[in-house]
C-alpha cells in the first residue's frame, strides 16, 4: 500500500525531502549568513551530540513507509468500505451541526421530491469530466448508483425531521434558515421527512442510505482525468478508495516525506523525551517573562518558599527569609521584568562579590517587595561584565527566559564566561523563535534557493522588508506580519499594534507607507469569545490604519472553529519609493551617531515578543495582559512624516525599527549589519519610567521608535526635524569597528558581545516532522458522501445560505471601520478582487495587492494549501488587469514542537517555494507564527500569502462589478467536481475531508494572461474570479457590487458548475463586440471559456440541466433577496 | 490673472491635507501648504481645515487644535469674511473654536464609518456651495469617528430657520448627526464645516463620484470673481 502515500505528501514528486537529512551543512547557506564565518550553525559539541542522538534513536524511529499502515488505523474505520459502517449516525449529528449553526429549527422538513434533478448520476459533471467519475466506484456503493450518487433523500445527511434548516419546501423561504423554513440545500425537500428511505430505490428506511456507501467515490473521485499532470501525484481521493474498499484509502494518504520521524536535530539535547528536551520554548513560563524562580530548576541553594510568582520583588534581591543563600535570582516585579539578572535559584554564595551573602539591589523606589532585609548593593545592583566575569558559576533564569540549556551554554562559549543579566536578556530575546527564525529558518531558506530569476527584486529577504522595482524610477516594498497571541489577550491593542509594527518595518526601507490590509480568522462567527475579540480586532486594526492616515484596501476576514482561541491577525503594510531612496539597517562608519527617536521607552510588552509569541495559551493567559504593548498612532503618525523629512534630506545612513526585543533587536543588527561594532550608553535612553532597569530597557517593546544611524555632521539638522514634528530624540551611542557591541550602565560596562552572534547567529534546528496521525482518516473522509441539492429549489437555498454564510457573507461591517480613501490614490478596495492603488498620478503607475489564505485546504495538504492560497492570490491580482510580481507571506502554524504541525510547516514552504518558482514571483519576505494552538490542539495550517501587482496604468483596471446590461459572461478555465475543503462542505456539513481542489499552475499563468490582455485591451468589463464557494458566490458578488442581474445557464451539472472550487478560473463580462477577439486570446492561452450567460435584470437566474436533462430554469433569485442573506450576516453577530 | 490661493492647514495628525490640497488644485487654484506652528496665513485667500485626528484627539476631536498657533489668525480671518471650509476633523475644529456653534460627538454606532454617503444640499448660497443648486443629491464618502452633530435646540432651531444647514444625509444616517446634518455654515455663509470629505469625491478614479469637486469650484469662482 505505500504506493498510496502519495496523497499526502501530494502531488509532489519530487525531492521533497530533502529536508530529511539532518545536515547541518545547510545552515551556512541562510541568506543573511552566508558570509559570516562564525555562523557555523551548530559547533562542533552540538554536532556530536546531535550524531550520538541519531545513533540512539535510530531503532526507535519507525521505519519510513512500514509504519503507513500501521499508523493510521482510525482511517480504516472512518472510511468505511462499501456497506461499511454507521455511517448514519455519524452523518445526522454532523447534520445536526449544520442545521444549528444554522438556526434553523425547522420542523418541516419535506422530503425530496424524489429528487434526482441530477440526470448526472455520476456526480461529476459528465461534461466536464468524460469519464470522471471512475465508474470503479460505483461498484463500492451499495447501489447501483444507477441514479445519483449521492442518492438523493435517503441519504445521509438528511435532515431527520424536525431539524432541518430545510424549509418546508412550501414555505420556501429565504436563505438563512429561518426556523420553521430552514433552508438546508438539503435534497430533501419533498414530501416523505425524516430520515427518509431513499425514495427512489425503495431501499429500507435507512436513512444512511447514501451515505452508507463510504467514501463515496462517486463524486469528486474518478481519477480526475484533465487534472494533474503527471509528477502531480496520483489522483485525488477517489482512486484509493475504489482500489481499496477496505481501509485502502486509509493508509494511502501517509506521505513519502518525512520518513524518518523525528529526528532532532541541533538540540543535541536528550533525545529523549525529559522535560524541556529540545523545545526551545519554555513552556514553562506561561506567565511571563518574570524570571521566577522555581524550585524546579537545577538550583541547589537553600531556596526560601516564596510565593513564587507572585514576587513583587525587584533587583537581585537578598534572599529573602535572610538564608544568606545566594542571591536569588528573582529579580523584578510581576509582569514586568523578564530580566534575569544575577544568580540563578539559590546558588551558592557569588565569589567575587564581595561578601557575597545577600545581595544586593538596590531597593528602587516603589518596588520594595516581600524583599525587605538587608539590602547591599553592588555597584547599582547592576550584573556587569567584571561581575560575570567573576562569578562564572552564578545560576541565571536562562529557563524562564525561553533558553534551553544548549542555547545557554552557546553563549557562554561565545562569550567565554557567562553572560550578564542584560547580555542574557539580549540573547533570549533575539534566539527567541520569534526573532530568530530557529525552527523555521531551515525550511524558509527554500525562497532563497528556488527564487525565481528576476530583474525585479532590489532588496532581498532578510532586510526589514523585501523591494520591489516596479519601473518608472519607483520601488515598493510591501510586507505581512501576524500580530496573533497579542490580539487574543487584548484584541484591541493587539491588533492596533501588529498595523503599528508591520508599518515601521516599511518605513525603516526608506519608504512611504501608502496603505494596508488585514487578513484576520476568528472562532465560529456566532461563539461568545468571537464576539469578544473580533469587534475589538477590527476597531484596533481600523483605529490604528485610521489614525496614520493609511488606506486599508483589503483582506479577508474568517471564521472557523480552528481558531476559537487563536484569533489570527496578520496585517500588511506596503510602501513606496524611488529607487535611490532605498535605506538599510545598517550601522557603517566608526564614529557615525546612533540616534533613538520617537516615543519614550516604558515597561510595555516587556519580554512580549519571547514569551507572549511563544507560548501556548492556557488559563494563565490572564496573566499576560500587562504585556501586551499599547499603541499611540498619533505618535507614529509624526514619525512617519518624520522619517519622510529626514529621508529627504539624506540625513540617514541606516534605519531601523524597533519591534520585538526593542533596542536589542536595534542595536544588534544594526551593528552586525555594519561595520561591527557600536557603543551603546543605556543610560541616554530617554524613559518613561526612571525605575526601569538595563535589562527591562534592553527588552522593552515600547510602541513608535526608531533609531537611526547619522553622521556627526548631520545630527543637528535632524534633531532640528525631529523639533519640528516634537519628536524626542538622543544620540545613545556611536558605531565603532571593535566588532563588539558594548553598553554602559551608569558607568559600568554591562553588555560586551560580538553582535553578529545575537542578530544572525542564533540556534537553528531542524525539527523532526511527520505528517498529523489523523491525516489519512481525513483525506480518506471525502466529500463524496455528503449529500447534494438535487433541484433547482434546493440549489437556489444552497446559494443563498453560502451567500449568507460567515466566510462569504459581505464584511461590510467591517470594512466599512476603516478608511479606504485617505491618501486619494485608492482605486480599488474590498470587497474587490484587489485593493489598487494609484503611485504616479502622471503615468498612472500603480500596484495591486491581494492578501489570501485557506486553511481548511491547507489542513488536508499543506504542500497543496499554501499553492492554493499563491494561486488565489496571484489570480485576484491578474482579475485587475495587473501583472503579479512578487509575494510576501505570513505562515501561521502550531507548536512546531509537534511533528505533525512541523510537517505542515515543511509541506507548506515547500509547496509555496516550488509554487513561487514555478510562476516566477519571488518571496520578497515574510514572518513565520508558531505555537498557535490551545493545549495540544493546533489551529488549521494557515499560510496567508500576499501577491503584488503591477499597473501600467490603473486607470485600465476592471472591477468585478456587473455594469453592462446585456454584456456576455463567460467562465473561463475548467471546473472539475472538486469539493474537498470546500465552503459547501464546511457551511451545509461542518465538513472537512478528502483532498483540496488540485493545483493547476501552468493553467493560473494561463489565466492570468488572459485577463491581463483582455483588460489591456479593453475586451472585458467586469472580471471576478472564482474561489470560495465557486461560481455561485462569484456571481453573487458581481451582481450585487454591480446593481445589476445576470441570466445564466450552467453548462454543465448544476451542482457542480455552482459549487465546486477548482482553481484557475474567472468570469468575465466581455465588452459588446469584443467576444471574437476574446475567444482567440483564450484559445492562443489554451484557457478553455464557456459562455454562460448575460448580464442584466434585477435577479440572479439561473438555468441549467433539470432531471432528465432537458435545459430549464432551475432557480431565480431577486437582488433584494440575495443582498438581504449577503449583508445580514455579519451585523447579526458582531453588533 | 494668478490662480486664487487657498491655503490647507497641516497640524499633527492631519490626514487628508494632501488630498484637500489635490482637489484644490483640481478645481484649478492653486494650494498652500500652512504650518499650524506657524503666524502666517501667507495671505491666502481661502483655507481649508482638512480631515485627521489632529494631536491625536485623544482628548476630544478638534480640542487641542483649537489652541494652535495659527489659529489665532485664522479665527481673526474668518470673522472678517476669509472663506474657510472645515472638513471632518476640520469640523470639529471649527465648533471647538466656536466659529461654527455646536459640536460633534462620537458616532451614534461607536465604531468608525467610511461609506459612500448619499447627501442633499440645503444651502447653495454659501461660499463653498454656490456651485451647487439647493436640493441637488450627492454621493460622497463620510468617515470619521465623531461625526454626530449635536446642539441645543434652539441652535438646531435657528440653523435651520436661517438656512444655515448646509447639507443632510440622505438614506441612512451614519452617525446619529441631529436633524441628519451633514454640514453646517455661520452666519455670513463663509465657514462652512462638513463632515463628509468632498475631496474624496473629486477624481472618477479613486472616489466614488466626482460630486465633492464643487465644493472647490465653488470658491474658486468667487474668489475669481471678487
Amino acid at each position: 500500500m505505500s504506493e498510496q502515500r502519495p496523497n499526502a505528501s501530494g502531488r509532489t514528486d519530487g525531492p521533497q525531502d530533502t529536508s530529511d537529512e539532518p545536515s547541518l551543512e545547510w545552515l551556512g547557506e541562510l541568506k543573511s549568513d552566508a558570509d559570516d564565518p562564525e555562523l557555523q550553525p551548530v559547533d562542533p559539541s552540538v554536532t556530536q551530540a546531535f550524531e550520538a542522538m541519531l545513533e540512539e534513536e535510530e531503532p526507535a524511529v519507525p521505519p519510513a513507509s512500514p509504519p503507513v499502515s500501521g499508523q493510521v488505523p482510525p482511517a480504516t474505520g472512518q472510511a468505511p468500505p462499501a456497506n461499511g459502517g454507521p455511517v448514519s449516525p455519524e452523518l445526522s449529528s454532523e447534520f445536526a451541526r449544520a442545521l444549528a449553526e444554522e438556526g434553523a429549527i425547522g420542523p418541516s422538513s419535506p422530503t425530496a421530491d424524489p429528487t434526482r434533478t441530477t440526470p448526472d448520476l455520476n456526480g461529476s459533471g459528465p461534461f466536464q469530466q468524460p469519464d470522471g467519475s471512475g465508474p470503479v466506484q460505483r461498484s463500492s456503493g451499495p447501489f447501483g448508483m444507477g441514479a445519483q450518487p449521492p442518492l438523493g433523500s435517503g441519504t445521509g445527511p438528511q435532515p431527520a425531521v424536525g431539524t432541518g434548516p430545510q424549509p418546508s419546501v412550501g414555505s420556501g423561504t429565504g436563505p438563512q434558515p429561518a426556523v420553521n423554513s430552514g433552508t438546508a440545500p438539503q435534497p430533501v425537500v419533498g414530501f416523505g421527512t425524516g430520515p427518509q428511505p431513499a425514495v427512489d430505490f425503495g431501499t429500507g428506511p435507512q436513512p444512511p442510505v447514501g451515505s452508507n456507501t463510504g467514501p463515496q467515490p462517486a463524486l469528486g473521485s474518478g481519477p480526475h482525468p484533465a487534472a494533474t499532470a503527471e509528477g502531480q501525484g496520483t489522483g485525488p481521493q477517489s482512486t484509493i478508495d475504489a482500489e481499496h474498499p477496505l481501509g485502502g484509502p486509509v493508509t494511502g494518504p501517509l506521505p513519502t516525506a518525512t520518513p524518518t520521524g523525528p529526528q532532532p536535530t541541533v538540540p543535541p539535547t536528550e533525545s529523549q523525551p525529559t522535560a524541556t528536551p529540545t523545545g526551545p520554548q519554555p513552556t514553562v513560563t506561561p506567565t511571563g517573562p518574570q524570571p521566577i524562580v522555581t524550585p524546579q530548576g537545577p538550583s541547589t541553594g537553600p531556596l526560601p518558599p516564596l510565593g513564587l510568582r507572585n514576587l513583587p520583588e525587584s533587583g537581585p534581591q537578598p534572599a529573602i527569609g535572610g538564608q544568606g543563600s545566594g542571591p536569588i535570582p528573582v529579580v523584578d516585579g510581576p509582569g514586568t521584568g523578564p530580566q534575569p539578572v544575577v544568580g540563578g535559584p539559590g546558588t551558592g554564595p557569588l565569589p567575587g562579590v564581595e561578601g557575597t551573602g545577600p545581595q544586593p539591589a538596590l531597593s528602587r523606589g516603589r518596588r520594595i517587595g516581600m524583599g525587605t532585609g538587608p539590602q547591599p548593593s553592588i555597584g547599582h545592583g547592576t550584573d556587569t561584565v567584571a561581575i560575570a566575569a567573576a562569578s562564572p558559576e552564578r545560576s541565571q533564569p536562562y529557563v524562564e527566559l525561553g533558553m534551553n540549556d544548549e542555547e545557554y551554554q552557546r553563549v557562554r562559549e561565545i562569550l567565554g564566561r557567562r553572560p550578564t543579566s542584560a547580555e542574557l536578556a539580549i540573547y533570549s530575546v533575539m534566539w527567541s523563535e520569534h526573532c530568530s527564525y530557529k525552527s523555521s529558518k531551515v525550511h524558509l531558506r527554500q525562497f532563497g534557493e528556488k527564487a525565481p530569476k528576476t530583474d525585479a527584486l532590489l532588496v532581498g529577504m532578510g532586510e526589514n522588508a523585501g523591494v520591489v522595482d516596479i519601473g518608472q524610477g519607483w520601488a515598493v516594498t510591501f510586507k505581512v506580519e501576524s500580530h496573533n497571541h497579542p490580539s487574543y489577550v487584548e484584541p484591541y491593542q493587539g491588533a492596533a499594534t501588529g498595523v503599528g509594527g508591520i508599518v515601521r518595518d516599511i518605513m525603516s526601507m526608506g519608504a512611504r507607507p501608502i496603505a494596508v490590509m488585514d487578513s484576520l480568522r476568528f472562532g465560529p462567527a456566532d461563539a461568545p469569545d468571537t464576539q469578544r475579540v473580533l469587534p475589538g480586532v477590527v476597531a484596533g486594526v481600523g483605529g490604528y490604519g485610521n489614525s496614520l492616515g493609511l488606506p486599508n484596501i483589503g483582506g479577508e476576514t474568517v471564521f472557523d472553529e480552528c481558531y476559537a482561541q487563536n484569533p489570527l491577525v496578520n496585517a500588511l503594510c506596503v510602501g513606496v519609493m524611488k529607487h535611490d531612496e532605498i535605506k538599510r539597517a545598517v550601522a557603517p562608519g566608526p564614529g557615525n551617531r546612533v540616534i533613538l527617536f520617537g516615543a519614550r521607552t516604558g515597561p510595555d510588552g516587556i519580554g512580549g515578543a519571547s514569551v507572549l509569541a511563544s507560548a501556548t495559551f492556557d488559563d494563565e493567559s490572564e496573566q499576560k495582559r500587562p504585556s501586551v504593548q499599547v499603541g499611540d498612532p498619533f505618535m507614529e503618525k509624526l514619525l512617519i512624516e518624520c522619517c519622510l523629512e529626514l529621508f529627504r534630506e539624506d540625513l540617514v545612513v541606516g534605519i531601523q525599527d524597533l519591534g520585538a526585543a526593542g533596542v536589542s533587536c536595534a542595536t544588534t543588527e544594526l551593528a552586525a549589519a555594519g561595520t561591527g561594532g557600536m557603543h551603546v550608553e543605556l543610560d541616554a535612553v530617554p524613559l518613561r519610567d526612571e525605575t526601569l532597569r538595563p535589562e527591562e530597557i534592553l527588552m522593552s517593546e515600547s510602541q513608535e521608535r526608531m533609531m537611526a544611524v547619522v553622521e556627526p555632521g548631520k545630527v543637528d539638522r535632524f534633531m532640528e526635524i525631529c523639533g519640528r514634528w516634537e519628536i524626542p530624540a538622543t544620540v545613545i551611542g556611536s558605531v565603532t569597528d571593535t566588532g563588539r557591541l558594548v553598553m554602559t550602565w551608569r558607568g559600568e560596562t554591562i553588555v560586551d558581545i560580538p553582535p553578529g552572534t545575537a542578530a544572525d547567529e542564533g540556534p537553528v534546528y531542524q525539527r523532526p516532522y511527520e505528517p498529523p496521525l489523523d491525516l489519512g482518516a481525513l483525506q480518506a473522509d471525502t466529500p463524496g458522501r455528503l449529500t447534494r441539492p438535487s433541484n433547482g429549489d434546493e440549489l437556489r437555498r444552497t446559494v443563498l445560505w453560502l451567500a449568507g454564510s460567515p466566510n462569504l457573507a459581505s464584511k461590510t461591517w467591517v470594512t466599512s471601520q476603516y478608511d479606504r480613501y485617505v491618501l486619494g490614490n485608492t482605486v480599488l478596495a474590498m470587497p474587490d478582487n484587489a485593493g489598487v492603488v494609484r503611485i504616479d498620478d502622471e503615468s498612472g503607475l500603480g500596484i495591486a495587492l491581494s492578501l489570501d489564505g485557506n486553511g481548511r485546504y491547507a489542513r488536508l495538504d499543506p504542500y497543496s494549501g499554501a499553492q492554493l492560497a499563491l494561486s488565489e492570490a496571484y489570480r485576484n491580482v491578474a482579475a485587475t488587469g495587473a501583472r503579479p510580481l512578487a509575494v510576501t507571506n505570513c505562515l501561521n502554524f502550531g507548536s512546531p514542537e509537534d511533528p505533525g504541525v512541523m510537517w505542515q510547516f515543511a509541506r507548506a514552504v515547500e509547496g509555496l517555494a516550488d509554487a513561487c518558482q514555478y510562476l516566477g514571483v519571488p518571496v520578497t519576505g515574510g514572518n513565520v507564527s508558531f505555537y498557535n494552538q490551545t493545549g495540544t490542539t493546533p489551529i488549521n495550517p494557515t499560510p496567508v500569502i500576499g501577491v503584488l501587482g503591477v499597473h501600467d496604468d490603473v486607470r485600465r483596471r476592471v472591477t468585478m462589478s456587473l455594469t453592462s446590461d446585456g454584456a456576455a459572461i463567460a467562465l473561463l478555465g475548467e471546473t472539475r467536481e472538486e469539493f474537498g475543503g470546500s465552503e459547501w462542505a464546511h457551511v451545509v456539513y461542518g465538513h472537512l475531508g478528502g483532498l483540496p481542489p488540485l493545483v493547476d499552475l501552468p493553467a493560473e499563468v494561463a489565466l492570468a494572461g488572459v485577463m491581463v490582455n483582455a483588460i489591456r485591451e479593453g475586451l472585458v468589463t467586469a472580471v471576478h474570479d472564482l474561489s470560495d464557494g465557486g461560481l455561485s458566490q462569484t456571481l453573487v458578488e458581481a451582481c450585487l457590487r454591480g446593481g445589476l442581474g445576470a441570466r445564466i445557464t450552467l453548462p454543465g451539472d448544476p451542482f457542480v458548475s455552482l459549487f465546486s472550487e477548482s482553481v484557475a478560473r474567472a468570469m468575465v463580462a466581455v465588452r459588446p463586440g469584443a467576444e471574437a477577439r476574446l475567444a482567440a486570446l483564450c484559445e492562443a492561452a489554451g484557457v478553455p471559456v464557456t459562455q454562460i450567460g448575460v448580464a442584466g435584470g434585477d435577479a440572479l437566474s439561473v438555468s441549467g440541466r433539470g432531471a432528465e436533462g432537458e435545459p430549464q430554469e432551475l432557480f431565480s433569485i431577486p437582488l433584494a433577496e440575495l443582498r438581504e442573506a449577503h449583508e445580514r450576516m455579519l451585523p447579526t453577530y458582531a453588533d | 490673472m494668478d490662480a486664487a490661493r487657498v491655503g490647507v492647514i497641516t497640524f499633527p495628525g492631519s490626514l487628508d491635507d494632501r488630498d484637500a490640497a489635490r482637489a484644490v488644485r483640481l478645481a484649478g487654484a492653486e494650494p498652500v501648504a500652512l504650518w499650524h506652528a506657524d503666524h502666517d496665513l501667507q495671505g491666502v485667500d481661502a483655507v481649508v481645515l482638512p480631515g485627521g485626528f489632529s494631536y491625536g484627539d485623544y482628548l476630544r476631536a478638534g480640542a487641542i487644535a483649537r489652541f494652535a498657533p495659527l489659529m489665532t489668525e485664522l479665527v481673526a480671518a474668518a470673522e472678517a469674511g476669509l472663506p474657510v471650509l472645515g472638513i471632518c476633523n476640520g469640523f470639529q475644529v471649527l465648533c471647538e473654536t466656536h466659529l461654527l456653534p455646536g459640536a460633534l460627538l462620537p458616532n451614534a454606532g461607536l465604531h468608525f464609518v467610511c461609506r459612500d454617503q448619499r447627501l442633499r444640499v440645503e444651502n447653495a448660497d454659501t461660499a463653498w456651495t454656490s456651485e451647487y443648486r439647493e436640493g441637488q443629491e450627492l454621493v460622497i464618502p463620510v468617515k470619521n469617528r465623531d461625526g454626530r452633530y449635536t446642539a441645543d435646540r434652539e441652535t438646531l432651531i435657528e440653523l435651520a430657520d436661517s438656512g444655515r444647514i448646509v447639507a443632510r444625509y440622505l438614506d441612512l444616517n451614519p452617525n446619529g448627526s441631529l436633524d441628519d446634518i451633514a454640514g453646517i455654515c455661520n452666519e455670513a455663509g463663509n465657514v462652512v464645516g462638513l463632515m463628509p470629505h468632498p475631496e474624496h469625491a473629486a477624481e472618477s478614479l479613486t472616489g466614488p463620484s466626482t460630486d465633492g469637486l464643487g465644493f472647490f469650484t465653488s470658491i474658486v469662482k468667487r474668489l475669481v470673481n471678487a
